[in-house]
């Protein structure tokens, strides 16, 4: 049996014109699988998340979560399942500390029982290294703290499947890293499957077992972070470091001999290429037609590289 | 599946820490109480009180109005605060935690409002308390007895249409102009201010058809001796079936508005 398991799943929202968000989603996910839902912004990812955790209906298709039908058995899914949403910021009481807020939720909405929850509390938050702020009030709590609540309520009452939505979003590094490592040992441990949607490609490759690539509400690739990055056909990327380009830059730079594809990320572009040495001078000399001295590496692709190809190219694709 | 129970015992425990927080807030709800029974105490000089002797049995009219106020401490609960618990989760985005959850949304709503209601007690004692000391002529604890539970099965009747309101805010996101409209629609339909053999006999059988009609015809009754609208025993069992069938009509709703609401999404738009 599948944790997860969709069927032409298809979700359109009527608004002043049809929204197609979802287009023939179907994939499965193993038990105790970490499965990840990559993608740009508005590419469907939480509208997947919330159907398959029961907030929203599918137009089209079927799935099963712990293998209940969605939509025929929603409160059989409910009671198997975890939910950590993207609005953390509030979605827990201000006034209630972090203990009381993960009480309240475990017990009176999740029916586990007192001792157990509390004992569950002090064990998750002793592994994540968050007891002092465990009688802080919530509204007391920096913005990834209170993320990091919003995480532990999901998994507290020990679900068999677990859905978070960017669960690392407003963390530091130091503190995603530590949950990262958390979540995948916990996972292991109680045989959780957990479904998360993420950009940071750093968190895919770290602790998901699969990953699937989501794009204007179409899967477009499913496999281990590995394949993703193989899937991409490019060997090698040059960067450019802190440098700015406009449309005819990038055209320009597109048009070198050997350059498969140009991305812009945190102020550096990345060219895409098979032959880095190949592509370097021509680079520099391009570099020098236009009169700007730049620092130019070459590096090995990762899978951010290999998420910007993707995005990039079907974009493209899209126009 | 968490029960109903667990649900209305936590919320209590939840609101009760949440309310105790806001001190100065706390303070000034149950002040505002005394003082609205003060206030009625200076007014009740001012009042011609024959005709209303002659329409309800009683010529004491601050007592009939006090009743009617702390009447609707416990009605702005029931009718309000479920919808507002939802309006407050769909905008912090916590709507999505809950729905997510195992349990009943009937009984969560349920729930909530009957928690809603006991910390809401705190705020009626101190006027329903004002309303027995100008009715000290005629009270008997059979009296406050039978009036209270009257008004206990007319808040949970009146409940149901609370539940309706909250699965509303699920579909349509923003109804304080339809709880307005009926909040001030039952508080001139069900005698609450004035009688209800006042108004034309339309509106009287509109007002028969609310539970808060007979629940506060009963509770003056019982404690100001006050002429019933009709037998008391017809009233009980008009609230009865009231409370039956407004229960089944607030299952059904509950259930179809959140369905659709989920076409769109649990979220405000």
């Amino acid at each position: 049996m599948f944790a997860i398991s969709c069927k032409g799943l298809v979700k359109e929202y009527k608004t002043q014109k049809l929204v197609r968000a979802l287009d023939d989603i179907t994939f499965d996910v193993a038990e105790g699988e970490i499965f990840g839902l990559l993608g740009p912004n508005g590419a469907g990812k939480t509208t997947l998340v919330k159907i398959l955790a029961t907030l929203l209906r599918p137009t089209q298709g079927s799935a099963e979560v712990g293998g209940h039908d969605i939509a025929k058995e929603e409160d059989m899914v409910r009671r198997v399942i975890g939910y950590a949403g993207q609005d953390s910021e509030r979605s827990a009481y201000f006034r209630l500390t972090v203990r009381e807020n993960l009480m309240y939720f475990s017990h009176a909405l999740r029916d586990v029982p007192v001792k157990t929850a509390k004992e569950r509390i002090e064990s998750i938050v002793s592994a994540i290294g968050f007891e002092e702020r465990l009688d802080k009030h919530f509204i007391a709590l920096s913005g990834g703290e209170k993320q990091l609540v919003i995480v532990i309520r999901a998994i507290v009452h020990e679900p068999k499947v677990c859905f978070l939505d960017e669960p690392s979003r407003s963390l530091d590094p130091l503190t995603a890293k530590r949950v990262r490592g958390f979540l995948k040992s916990y996972a292991s441990e109680k045989g959780m499957t957990i479904c998360l949607t993420t950009h940071n490609m750093k968190e895919a490759e770290e602790i998901c077992d699969r990953i699937a690539f989501i794009n204007r509400g179409r899967l477009q690739f499913i496999g281990t972070p590995e394949e993703f990055k193989g899937v991409v056909t490019v060997k090698e990327v040059v960067e450019i470091a802190n440098f700015e380009i406009d449309k005819v830059i990038e055209e320009r730079l597109l048009a070198i001999q050997g350059v498969s594809n140009v991305t812009k990320s945190d102020g550096n572009i990345r060219i895409y290429c098979d032959d880095a040495f190949g592509v370097l001078k021509n680079v520099f000399d391009f570099l020098g037609d236009i009169g700007i001295k730049a620092h130019v590496s070459m590096i090995e692709p990762t899978l951010e590289d290999a998420f910007a190809v993707f995005v990039s190219n079907d974009s493209a694709e899209g126009k | 599946m968490a029960s109903a129970l667990k649900l209305f015992y936590m919320a209590i425990w939840r609101n009760f820490l949440i309310l105790t927080r806001y001190k100065a807030n706390f303070l000034f709800e149950i002040l505002t109480s005394v003082l609205i029974g003060g206030f009625m105490l200076l007014l009740s000089a001012a009042f011609d009180t024959t005709m209303l002797g002659q329409m309800v049995g009683s010529t004491n009219y601050v007592a009939f109005m006090i009743f009617g106020i702390s009447f609707q401490s416990w009605q702005g609960t029931a009718l309000w605060s479920a919808a507002d618990t939802f309006r407050s989760e769909l905008s912090s985005g916590q709507i999505d935690y809950t729905f997510s959850s195992p349990f009943s949304r009937y009984w969560y709503i349920v729930s909530n409002i009957a928690a809603n209601a006991v910390q809401s007690t705190i705020f009626f004692i101190p006027m329903f308390c004002v309303g027995l000391w100008f009715t000290s002529d005629t009270l008997t604890v059979t009296g406050i007895s039978l009036g209270l539970m009257a008004t206990m099965l007319s808040i949970a009747a009146l409940s149901q249409f609370g539940a309706i309101f909250a699965a509303l805010v699920l579909q349509y996101r923003q109804v304080t102009a339809i709880f307005g409209f009926f909040n001030l629609a039952f508080q001139f339909l069900t005698g609450m201010f004035i009688p209800l053999q006042l108004l034309p006999m339309p509106l009287q059988v509109l007002g028969w058809c609310l539970p808060i009609t007979f629940g506060m015809d009963m509770l003056r009754h019982y404690v100001m001796g006050t002429i019933p609208l009709m037998p008391v025993e017809y009233e009980w069992l008009a609230l009865l079936l009231q409370l039956l069938a407004m229960s089944v009509m607030a299952k059904f709703v509950v259930v179809w508005l959140e369905r659709n609401a989920k076409e769109q999404g649990l979220h405000y738009i």
